[in-house]
């Protein structure tokens, strides 16, 4: 599992596993292999192999800017890969045109950073928008009570007629969730759900997940870099770093893990090396003149 | 430095390739868009936003059209003793040339500003990708509307643009500078045909094309934050405004062939 540790450098002390053989294949419901995403010369996912077990929670954890987002958007081919397959229930999906994929989107949520509400629509009609979309036949009756079950689930039924303006961090969060979960989805893709929350609001977050997974028995993937959630939800937690993975396994394992930069990241430590550019910018900021200088 | 002005050459390219792409996704999908009738709602509000409220200024700019070309022209006219020919100029070149462009220009500014600035807020803030995530077309559920609603509205109001600038010009012409309303009136059913007039509104279908696919590409494609966007939407007005130049000279060239086919040469005068 950590091939070359402390022989060939740090990029190449990883978990990164093969893709599921033919024995994995029935339990694997998302899958991408040898993924390699470049935004014009910037490599920011780099021959990442990973599949995503069914009806279990994994976490994607790792520093800001590392490609978690960019992986997970695979997941749904919101990006399309420069090189690499992504497979959805055996069926690979990163090659289909938009208006196949439109149907396989629909079998999964997806829970965006800042919830992405259409902030021109209330509550009810941003939970409204994709039942209307693919079910043409529902009456109005119907859809206001998949709106109100769904409201009830994330805890907000009654702010049907809010506007995401009028909405704080945590509920506009609660309904994005509410509006994942309207076509009733094997899949829930939550990007970073409890950034800028309270631990309070947070933890209702974190709850949420694990009750959607509980009662409607989804595969969740959850990218985030607060491992108190991390470690909270997650079955399985992969960790990448550079656009690699660099760590996989349980919360025990991620807890354990040799690998410094794993141990930096759990702890929230800064690194000697990023210490050592802090050091010489405080050096530069001292030989500056700042107000106080001239009081004094 | 070479291999610099490449890299652009060949980006330049790159885009070009991409915003013909999304011209022929927006066309092929709005032409599928017609025969479906959940569109007319998205439709709807979109002629409400783009046409009811652009009424008011497109007059505006159309009557003030029609007033100068009056105050300008008379003198040139009157030196001549032509002066109660100036309703074949003005009317001429307002439901013609002036008309339709300046009406085109002002609906890339409003309109064209509001829809890229719209679609690149969305963008930035994900709300474009969330429509994908939900399995709905953004080409569709987006941009169609907007496009259709172009397409439908810019012609009306070129034309109501026309009216104003006819109106504006024959008030100036007869109360500021005594012209005989009668000659006027003569002399303009006589020099103008139904064929500028179409003329004008045709060109408005075109115009109300390139404004609506310039600015909905320009807000999909728009770089991060406030920054991008306000830069998006520059770019959307530049690029509609420079279109409906160029377009407005290509459809002159065309329509002139045409009309030679069918019709000899007329003078104004």
């Amino acid at each position: 599992m950590t091939a070359d540790f402390g022989v060939c450098g740090l990029e190449r002390q990883n978990d990164q596993k093969e893709p599921a053989g033919e024995n994995g294949a029935a339990n694997t419901q998302i899958e991408v292999r040898n993924l390699t995403k470049k935004f014009g010369r910037k490599l920011v996912l780099d021959n990442v192999s990973v599949s995503i077990d069914r009806g279990k929670t994994t976490v994607i954890i790792g520093p800001s800017g590392c490609g978690k987002t960019v992986l997970m958007k695979h997941f749904i081919v919101l990006q399309r890969p420069t090189a690499g397959e992504v497979y959805f229930d055996g069926q690979r999906i990163d090659h289909l045109s938009e208006r196949e994929l439109n149907r396989v989107r629909t079998r999964f949520g997806y829970l965006f950073q800042e919830g992405a509400l259409f902030d021109s629509m209330s509550v009810a009609e941003n939970i409204m928008f994709p039942i209307k979309q693919h079910f043409k036949g529902v009456t109005w009756r119907q859809v206001e009570d998949v709106v109100k079950a769904k409201l009830a689930m994330v805890g907000l039924d009654g702010f049907q007629n809010y506007y995401p303006a009028n909405l704080s961090g945590g509920q506009r969060k609660r309904v994005a969730l509410a509006r994942a979960i309207a076509l009733n989805p094997e899949v829930i893709l939550y990007d970073e759900p409890t950034t800028g929350l309270d631990p309070i609001r947070s933890d209702i977050i974190n709850e949420l997940v694990l009750k959607l997974e509980r009662d409607l028995g989804v595969t969740s993937v959850v990218v985030t870099h607060d491992m108190r959630s991390a470690y909270k939800v997650g079955d399985r937690i992969i960790m990448l770093h550079n656009g690699r993975i660099i760590a996989d396994g349980d919360a025990d394992h991620i807890r354990d893990h040799p690998h410094p930069t794993v141990q930096q990241f759990i702890n929230g430590q800064v690194s000697e090396d990023d210490l050592a550019v802090l050091r010489m910018s405080g050096a530069v900021a001292t030989s500056q003149f700042l107000p106080r200088d001239f009081q004094q | 430095m070479i291999a610099s002005l490449g890299a652009k050459a060949v980006q330049d390219v790159v885009d070009a390739g991409r915003f013909g792409r999304f011209t022929w996704r927006a066309a092929t999908t709005s032409l599928r868009c017609c025969l479906v009738r959940g569109t007319f709602p998205l439709v709807w509000n979109q002629v409400n936003v783009i046409g009811v409220r652009s009424v008011p200024v497109i007059m505006i700019t159309g009557a003030f059209v029609g007033m100068t070309l009056a105050v300008q022209a008379y003198d040139q006219l009157a030196g001549m003793g032509l002066e109660e020919h100036l309703g074949v100029l003005i009317n001429i070149a307002v439901v013609k040339e002036l008309g339709p462009v300046l009406a085109a220009v002002m609906l890339a500014g409003r309109v064209g500003g509001a829809l890229t600035a719209e679609l690149g807020t969305m963008n930035v803030t994900e709300q474009i990708d969330a429509v994908r995530s939900m399995g709905t077309d953004p080409i569709r559920y987006l941009v169609a509307p907007r496009l259709l609603a172009c397409l439908l509205l810019t012609p009306i109001l070129i034309m109501y643009a026309d009216v104003m600038g006819v109106i504006g010009g024959a008030l100036v012409s007869f109360l500021q500078l005594g012209i005989n309303s009668r000659a006027y009136w003569n002399f303009s059913a006589a020099g103008v045909e139904l064929w500028d007039v179409a003329i004008g509104v045709v060109k408005g279908f075109f115009f109300g094309g390139a404004i609506a696919t310039i600015s909905c590409y320009k807000g999909f494609n728009c770089k991060e934050g406030a920054h991008g966007v306000g830069q998006a939407c520059t770019d959307a007005f530049v690029a509609s405004f420079i279109s409906i130049l160029a377009l407005d000279f290509a459809l002159a060239v065309v329509f002139k062939s045409i009309y030679l086919t069918f019709w000899p040469i007329k003078s104004l005068v």
